[in-house]
């Protein structure tokens, strides 16, 4: 069945196929519209969860926890300030490993206020142990919706499906539901196995650890995320193998002989496809690498489409204040063990901070910059700044 | 090894299975929270000392017994209350700043009428301690004080000059507000229990308060307020012109008084108004003459609506001067009046303006306020103008004579006269048991500061359990008011004022026990735990458990933090923090 519905409806599409049981949540634009479309389908009986009301998203998330703890499949949705204040439970589902899902719609950072996108608000949660996925498209944010329910249980790790604020959220296009009872024969009943509040069988969990044990819990939580990598393609294949629509980590775009490839995330892949459309029509040597996941950062998958590449641009919708983009840092830490014959020079772009359009324009300026500088400058270019 | 089979030795997430008690997060609190009951305004407003979030929490849940148990605690007649009571501690309740206040009159009245339908006993006589204590007056001071000390173990005589009991009550309020019915069987009540009427007896001239007082123990007299306060204008002996309570009487005795066709009613009390609506029942056409203007009226505004809405008429700022007629009353002269400063009495003063003028009638009722008549009381009995002086809990200076109701010096209502007879029979107890009630401090029995002494404080009651009651008298402010919805009062329907004309049947109706329920829901039970469990539910360490030894809950000092949760949820403000040393 195709409907035309946006993105925080697609999201809300997903958790609902997911019979998502314990929803928690905190109103907050550009999330709101999630919330309210479950809870509309909630009222049609379209969905079957307790919602919790609660007086903030750190609330909102420890209930999600308790939930996950009670057995239950939990879910929550919100972004910037939101995602902020969640912080510290954020940390706290990681280590009870509890496989909470959270659709966070990236929005910028106050002060000032902006309610429009960028993704300082979850690249910001990098080390909270959350396994983060960005998407592209509506569909893409439905189908990751239902896939991260099974990589999160499947890992006992928690998932964030992140989309872009109103170029996703509020922007609607023509997407595939998928049949309920096909969703459920791919994402079984979340089954806790032994880790779960037992009211027969009375325990504390996550209570205090000496120093002698503390690192093994730690290394398990790190050993996991290594393994989610697999894990992640596991379900990418399995959902293609019985939806049709395939998705991946790393993903390159007509990159084979590309003079300059261009590595992005989110929304910003679908304008690169069709600025290196345009640019290879010109007869222009463009290529696009999208990739999916930031944590965990699929690292031999990018090396393996950039090895020997000779310049890679880096379009951050992000800054760290005093350094550079983060999908910089990581794609150049991870390209950083290549021979220096194969290692491709990196050049940093931050662009469409606060929701300002990265459009075809945009990435067609910066592949020419790219491709005119013989090196890259010593700190990222800030693209589209009216300096004076 | 592959990096990720790499194996550790610890499950996924820390397992304990030993109990989380043995960190005693209690040790971090620099506060800790005080479950309190402080006292509600309306408790401390009622005259009669009753214990109103108590029986209003109980008749919230169905359970009228108890609820009318925990009003005999304080006051033998609940019936009577709910009707003719002003319900002062309706003005006090703190719903009001939520919405509107609780109808408790009509929760009250429900109670007394449900006991009454269901025939319920008093409860709790103590056995007789072989004392007698003699009550002057069968009026609500002295069947306060009789009830009290009956159930305190005293043989309770009463003498009063009338052939029935009620005294005002069946003699000064029209069965309109107060059906005889209602009166009776509560006062029947007083009978079962043992309490020697002797009606038609009056002290001083059928028997000497000498003989009285050496025949018994103690003595109680509240002989209220009979006198009609003197107009101070001639031709008041013309035919035609009656004084209130002698008409109200009359009214009561079934008499059908001649009263004319044409009256007027001077004064703007509530005994004006109980004159004037009785009067348009016998089919009288009537005007209230009033020196003030309606704001000063001391009568009770719903009385003062309902006059309006039978017909009674209002003549403002008018005193008057004289009569005219010939041996029957034909009209009264009067002076019009302008308001002036404020006066003791918190009202605008009248001032005369020297302009008169005359209205007619062909008669008049004169209800400007009633006194002690002074001969009445003991020769021996130290007194002002009739005003007995008494300590806080009516013992005179005689030492085995009390006073109580409209004799000493407290308002003229039937509400504050039962409490008085509640104070003097404690006082009385306490006097014939060689006890020294000052050192007892009768304050710490007071509902907060003001309030009147409660029998249930002093005796403690299963009913409605308090602990560590405080006299601190809780705000709207001082309150969680979130957790209550808003919901309109009560309204009770009044018979239509055509229907009310045609007699002195009761002119309002009886709600539903479903209506009756819900309105006292509607009470906050301000300061007073009612176990709704916010504490328990909200507290981030488990620390608040239900008191195992009964009623609430307690707060585990070994794990409670401090953090004042609790408190700030507690709906009722029946908890507080206290910083500690």
């Amino acid at each position: 069945m195709k409907k035309v519905i946006t993105g925080n409806v697609a999201v809300a599409y997903g958790a609902m196929l997911s019979d998502v049981q314990v929803v928690a949540a905190y109103p907050i634009t550009p999330q709101t519209t999630i919330i309210e479309e479950l809870a509309s389908m909630q009222a049609e009986s379209m969905a079957d969860f307790d919602y919790i009301r609660v007086e903030s998203e750190h609330s909102a998330m420890a209930a999600c926890i308790g939930a996950s703890m009670g057995g239950a499949r939990a879910f929550t949705a919100t972004c910037g300030q939101g995602l902020f204040l969640m912080h510290e439970m954020l940390h706290y589902a990681t280590g009870a490993r509890t496989p909470v899902v959270l659709a966070n719609v990236n929005r910028a950072a106050a002060a000032p206020w902006s309610i429009w996108s960028d993704q300082t608000d979850s690249v910001s949660q990098r080390e909270t142990g959350w396994i983060q996925l960005y998407c592209e498209g509506n569909q893409e944010v439905l189908d990751t919706t239902i896939m991260a329910f099974k990589i999160a249980e499947t890992l006992r790790l928690p998932a964030m499906v992140i989309l872009d604020a109103f170029f996703l959220s509020h922007t609607s296009e023509p997407i595939e539901i998928p049949d309920r009872e096909e969703v459920r024969r791919f994402l079984p009943v979340f089954d806790p196995g032994d880790l779960w509040l037992d009211p027969e069988n009375p325990r504390t969990f996550g209570s205090i650890c000496m120093p002698n044990v503390y690192m093994e819990f730690r290394w398990q939580i790190q050993r996991d995320m290594e393994k989610a990598k697999g894990i992640i393609n596991d379900v990418h294949e399995e959902f293609g193998e019985m939806f049709g629509r395939r998705y991946h980590q790393v993903e390159g775009y007509r990159t084979d002989d590309a003079d300059v490839v261009m590595v992005v995330s989110g929304t910003v892949a679908s304008t690169g496809r069709e600025a290196i459309d345009i640019l290879r029509e010109e007869g222009k040597k463009a290529g696009m690498v999208k990739v999916k996941t930031l944590r965990p950062f699929p690292r031999e998958e990018v090396i393996a489409t950039l090895k020997g590449k000779k310049k890679v641009a880096v379009i951050d919708r992000n800054f760290s204040p005093g350094a550079t983009g983060i999908w910089a840092q990581e794609i150049k830490s991870a390209l950083y063990e290549l021979p220096e014959h194969e290692r491709p020079l990196i050049y940093g772009y931050i662009a469409g901070l606060g929701g300002r359009d990265i459009s075809v324009n945009t990435i067609e300026e910066i592949y020419r910059k790219t491709l005119r500088d013989d090196r890259p400058d010593d700190v990222d270019i800030w693209i589209g700044v009216n300096y004076v | 090894m592959k990096y990720t089979e790499k194996q550790v030795n610890v499950p996924l997430c820390a397992i304990s299975t030993t109990s989380g008690l043995v960190n005693k997060t209690g040790t971090w609190k620099f506060a800790e929270p005080l479950f309190v009951d402080r006292t509600s305004p309306c408790n401390q407003q009622c005259p009669a000392g009753e214990d109103i979030t108590g029986y209003m929490y109980l008749a919230g849940q169905g359970r009228f017994e108890e609820a009318w148990r925990l009003i005999m605690e304080e006051n033998p007649f609940p019936a009577i209350m709910g009707r003719v009571c002003f319900h002062t501690c309706e003005e006090q309740c703190n719903r009001k700043d939520h919405d509107e206040a609780v109808s408790i009159h009509t929760v009250e009245c429900f109670i007394g009428d449900y006991a009454l339908s269901h025939g319920l006993t008093i409860p709790g006589i103590q056995p007789e301690k072989g004392k007698k204590v003699a009550i002057v007056g069968a009026g609500p001071g002295g069947m306060s004080a009789a009830y009290h000390l009956k159930r305190m173990g005293y043989a309770s005589t009463i003498f009063d000059s009338h052939q029935s009991p009620g005294g005002i009550m069946r003699y000064g309020i029209p069965s309109y507000r107060l059906p005889n019915t209602i009166l009776d069987g509560e006062i029947s009540r007083l009978y079962d229990i043992g309490i020697e009427f002797n009606m038609g007896v009056r002290v001083g001239k059928d028997i000497t308060w000498d003989s009285l007082e050496s025949q018994f123990d103690a003595v109680f007299i509240a002989i209220g307020a009979w006198e009609e306060t003197n107009l101070g204008i001639g031709g008041i002996n013309t035919k035609g012109i009656f004084n209130a309570l002698e008409f109200l009487h009359e009214i009561n005795l079934d008499k059908n008084p001649k009263i004319g066709k044409k009256i007027a009613v001077i004064g703007g009390g509530n005994s004006a108004i109980d004159c004037a609506r009785s009067s348009r029942r016998l089919g009288a056409e009537v005007t209230i003459v009033y020196r003030r203007t309606e704001k000063e009226m001391p009568a009770h505004p719903e009385e003062i609506e309902m006059a309006k809405e039978e017909g009674v008429q209002f003549l403002f700022l008018a005193a008057p001067q004289g009569i005219s007629g010939n041996g029957h009353i034909t009209g009264i002269k009067l002076e019009k009046m302008a308001l002036g400063d404020v006066d003791d009495s918190g009202r605008r003063r009248p001032l005369p303006t020297g302009e008169t003028f005359a209205i007619d009638c062909d008669g008049m009722i004169i209800a400007i306020g009633e006194a002690t008549h002074v001969p009445d009381l003991p020769p021996f009995i130290s007194q002002k103008r009739g005003v007995v002086s008494t300590d806080q809990m009516g013992h005179t200076d005689h030492s085995k004579i009390f006073a109580g109701g409209d004799i000493i010096d407290i308002p003229h209502t039937i509400t504050h006269a039962i409490g008085s007879g509640k104070r003097a029979a404690i006082a009385i107890d306490r006097f014939l048991a060689g006890r020294n009630l000052d050192e007892e401090g009768p304050d710490q029995f007071r509902w907060g500061e003001n309030g009147n002494v409660s029998m249930g404080l002093i005796n403690g009651t299963a009913l409605f359990p308090r602990r560590n009651t405080s006299s601190e008298v809780i705000a709207h402010k001082d309150m969680n008011t979130f957790y209550f919805d808003h919901r309109p009062r009560l309204e009770i329907t009044r018979v239509p004022a055509k229907e009310r004309l045609q007699g002195f049947q009761e002119v309002v109706t009886t709600p539903s026990q479903e209506e009756v329920v819900s309105e006292a829901q509607r009470c906050f039970n301000c300061g007073s735990c009612t176990e709704c469990g916010n504490c328990y539910i909200f507290c981030p360490d488990s620390a608040i458990k239900k008191d195992p030894d009964g009623y609430g809950f307690i707060s585990d000092m070994d794990y409670c933090k401090g953090c004042g949760i609790c408190v700030n949820e507690c709906p009722r403000g029946a908890m507080k923090m206290k910083f500690m040393e």
